[in-house]
């Protein structure tokens, strides 16, 4: 029977990933025994701090002999079986009361069912982490003085030094949480906020907002950040920065929008909207297509913003750009193009696109229900604005049959509706067995 | 026998002839590739923009300022300015005082008018005597006078430079004998650019190597026929365009065209303009501080174009807020008139004070930045 060996050589514990535990540094840090090894006395209070201390570090790097083979997890409560093989307590009780009376990992049939609890390894599992733990909190309270020095020597210094203050600063606010309270509490934010002006370069334009997505911005922050110089500090920087800054500045600004005290006319910007039209065509770098539709998906529910994402051609890029997104992207595209449709120049700058009626009729029945409904709504919308025109149109790209597929579908009864409404907008200008011929379906559906 | 010696000699010339040609050609390469490295900027604008003060920042700020000599030919501009204002003024207050029904307020005193009308009448030369200390204290009078004064409140009407203040306030100094003007004072010096003038330079920055070379042109003299010849700036790197914001209230005394809208009309022109499809755009709002003293005494309303302007609230966020009002219909007038695919374009928009060197100095290095910054992207490696 093959037997699971552990790997021992000359001492060492085998770590995962190159993480060796060997004898000597092990009891030079204290693992074995002396640092917090405590009798089993303290066995209950341990458990719960070593499950909050497994979750808080949440580490990668964890030594594999104290992994549970089952669950792939840290065991805090390890018993071995008879035949020498640990598991946490719980999953290998799972395992038995399943019925299987063999042991996991080396398929030996148990001659004893006896759960014996390995009180050597719960010991060096919960010094192993605690040492962690208290390393990752110095790092961390490390980090807090950090920022706060950071941000008394950002008020003094400027020109390049201001330049790797932030840089440094950014860094340790996206690794360590208590960074992050400490630049808020310390008014780091209004600090940061003061940086963005008209005469803000690149380098530190880019860097404040690269830390400033990673904290939690109060209303009045918000407020602040939403004055105009600022926003076309966080707008230039989305039109000429690298993809990391362009998607900082998209996510500062949609938790700019999601304040209960936004105004649109904050963000009704053409270059904004430029920038982010640019960001949604960028082949090179398909990570910015999502945040980006989504963004003008936001941007597109307010009315008077409409105006601007059609005034800068969005509607015909949008379109052309739909057979090349992934389903998601699709699907956000499709509600900006429906929310431009319910304006009268959204429905002519649509029409006036040839490729509208074919790239929608492609799209029903194609992806989901939502993205069907969207197609459907902006093509009724556009035939309704040229009815002869573009229902010929229409039904040369095959749009009967699958209208009818929507209506004999488990759609909703809205959306049978309208696709009922189009198909006889359709037909109108057909005589009947013409009509039916159409229907029939053909090779652009299959 | 002579005819051997000839040849001989022909082949010698020939010989030489071909070396010449080639260290020609071999110039002409290297300049030409020279030549592509150097970006080239254009100033445009409608007249009193400030496009020659930017001109002379950059060369104060990059290039070896003004030495001595260029220094002292400037004086007899300036002493030409002071003239100019000063029977701008007189002939003003004579203007105003027939056109207004209480004419008394532009009524110079009797003595005054006897000074008043030999300025004026000097100011209309084409050559000007130098300033000395008698004409300096005759026009310190006249200036005094309140009709002068009121005048001068009513400037919007007239074409007042801005430089009148700063030189009647330095006038003890520009008349002395051995005056040599100050860079402030060239700074504030008008006149109208003829021809085009460049300058080369080089953006010096704190690590000292910078590579790029730019060559900035002023075509400020040019008033028509710009159709004529903007097409030889294509391939430009940037245009900028330099608009006076605080001209909202100004009109020609002529045909009565309000100098903003004038400056739209020409923004307009020069964005629709073929040659400049592929041309990074910087609109620099000028004259800031002046727009700043105005916005909250005058309202914008009183252009055409800013009609539909509302104040907001009152002292430095009402001016903050007027400017973004200002800057907002500049870029909507920029993407009304940018087709589709030039959407592409870099276009920024900043705000000036071109008497101010730090700013102007600030402004410009954001500027070289974003021009580099689209060089990079636009070689892939961005």
């Amino acid at each position: 029977m093959p037997m699971l060996q552990p790997s021992k050589k000359n001492g060492f514990l085998g770590g995962g990933d190159g993480r060796v535990l060997d004898l000597d540094t092990a009891v030079k840090d204290g693992v074995l025994g002396g640092v917090g090894g405590g009798g089993l006395g303290t066995g209950v209070l341990e458990k719960l701090d070593l499950n909050k201390m497994i979750e808080e570090l949440n580490l990668s790097t964890v030594p594999s002999v104290f992994i549970c083979p089952i669950s792939l997890e840290p065991m805090t409560d390890p018993v071995t079986l008879c035949t020498g093989q640990t598991y946490e307590k719980s999953n290998i009780l799972k395992w038995l009361g399943m019925g299987h009376y063999t042991c996991p990992t080396t398929m030996q049939e148990l001659w004893d069912d006896m759960l014996t609890p390995n009180n050597t390894l719960y010991q060096l599992i919960c010094t192993w982490f605690s040492q962690q733990y208290v390393q990752m909190k110095k790092r961390s309270e490390n980090a807090q003085g950090r920022a706060s020095e950071l941000l008394s020597t950002l008020k003094r210094v400027k020109g390049q030094a201001r330049i790797q203050t932030l840089k440094e600063l950014q860094q340790l606010v996206s690794n360590h949480s208590t960074a992050r309270t400490a630049v808020v509490d310390e008014g780091g934010v209004a600090l940061l906020s003061s940086l963005l002006g008209p005469f803000t370069s690149y380098a530190i334009g880019s860097e404040v907002i690269a830390t400033l997505v990673n904290l939690t911005l109060c209303s009045d922050s918000k407020a602040n950040l939403m004055q105009p110089s600022k926003v076309s500090a966080v707008i230039d920087v989305l039109n000429e920065g690298s993809i990391d800054a362009k998607l900082n500045c998209v996510r500062l600004i949609e938790t700019l929008m999601d304040d209960k005290g936004f105004r649109a006319e904050t963000i009704s910007s053409h270059s904004l909207l430029v920038a982010l039209m640019r960001l949604i065509r960028d082949k090179r770098h398909p990570n910015g297509h999502f945040p980006g539709l989504a963004l003008l998906k936001s941007i597109s529910i307010h009315n008077e913003l409409r105006i601007l994402i059609l005034n800068i051609g969005a509607a015909p890029q949008l379109i052309e750009l739909i057979p090349f997104l992934n389903p998601e992207c699709i699907e956000l595209a499709l509600f900006t193009l429906e929310a431009l449709s319910s304006t009268s120049q959204g429905k002519q700058a649509l029409k006036d696109c040839p490729k509208t009626i074919p790239t929608m009729v492609k799209l029903l029945m194609r992806i989901s229900e939502i993205c069907t409904a969207h197609a459907l709504s902006i093509l009724l919308s556009v035939c309704k604005l040229a009815p002869e025109e573009c229902s010929s149109v229409a039904v040369e790209t095959g749009i009967a049959a699958k209208l009818l597929l929507v209506i004999q579908s488990g759609c909703s009864q809205i959306l049978k509706q309208q696709a009922a409404e189009l198909l006889k907008l359709c037909s109108l200008n057909y005589s009947d067995t013409m009509f039916l011929s159409k229907c029939k379906l053909t090779r652009t559906i299959q | 026998m002579g005819s051997v010696c000839c040849s001989q000699q022909h082949g010698r010339a020939d010989s030489d002839e071909i070396e010449q040609t080639a260290e020609i050609e071999d110039r002409i390469e290297r300049e030409s590739k020279a030549e592509e490295h150097i970006q080239k900027l254009l100033l445009l604008g409608s007249s009193d923009s400030g496009k020659s003060t930017i001109f002379k920042q950059i060369k104060l700020l990059f290039q070896n300022g003004f030495d001595d000599a260029e220094l002292k030919s400037y004086i007899p501009v300036i002493h030409a300015n002071i003239y100019q204002t000063i029977k701008i003024l007189f002939d003003g207050s004579k203007e105003l005082s027939q056109s207004f029904s209480d004419s008394s307020r532009f009524h110079v005193s009797d003595e005054n008018k006897e000074i008043g009308e030999r300025l004026s009448e000097i100011g209309s030369r084409l050559e000007f005597p130098y300033l000395t200390p008698e004409i300096v204290e005759e026009i310190e009078t006249l200036w005094q006078d309140n009709a002068i004064q009121e005048t001068l409140s009513c400037s919007n009407k007239l074409q007042v430079p801005h430089c009148a203040h700063y030189y009647i306030e330095n006038l003890q100094r520009l008349s002395n004998p051995g005056y040599v003007p100050t860079k402030e004072d060239v700074l504030y010096a008008r006149v109208r650019t003829t021809g085009v003038v460049e300058i080369q330079f080089s953006p010096v920055r704190e690590n000292k190597r910078s590579g790029e070379v730019y060559r900035l042109f002023d075509v400020g003299g040019q008033r028509n026929e710009k159709r004529k010849w903007i097409h030889l700036f294509e391939g430009v790197t940037a245009v900028i365009f330099c608009a006076a914001i605080n001209e909202y209230d100004q009109t020609l005394l002529e045909n009565e065209t309000n100098h903003l809208m004038e400056t739209k009309e020409l923004f307009e022109w020069v964005l629709k303009q073929p040659c400049f499809e592929k041309t990074s755009f910087m609109l620099f709002l000028n004259k800031f501080d002046l727009f700043e003293e105005k916005v909250l005494k005058v309202p914008l309303n009183v252009c055409d174009w800013f009609k539909d302007y509302q104040p907001a609230s009152s002292g430095k966020q009402e001016i903050e807020h007027a400017y973004e009002f200002v800057k907002k219909k500049f870029e909507e007038l920029y993407f009304r008139s940018t087709s589709p695919d030039c959407v592409d374009r870099v276009f920024k928009i900043y705000r000036t004070n071109a008497l101010d060197q730090k700013l102007v100095k600030k402004t410009f290095k954001l500027v070289h930045e974003t021009l580099r910054r689209r060089n990079l992207f636009e070689a892939g490696l961005l």
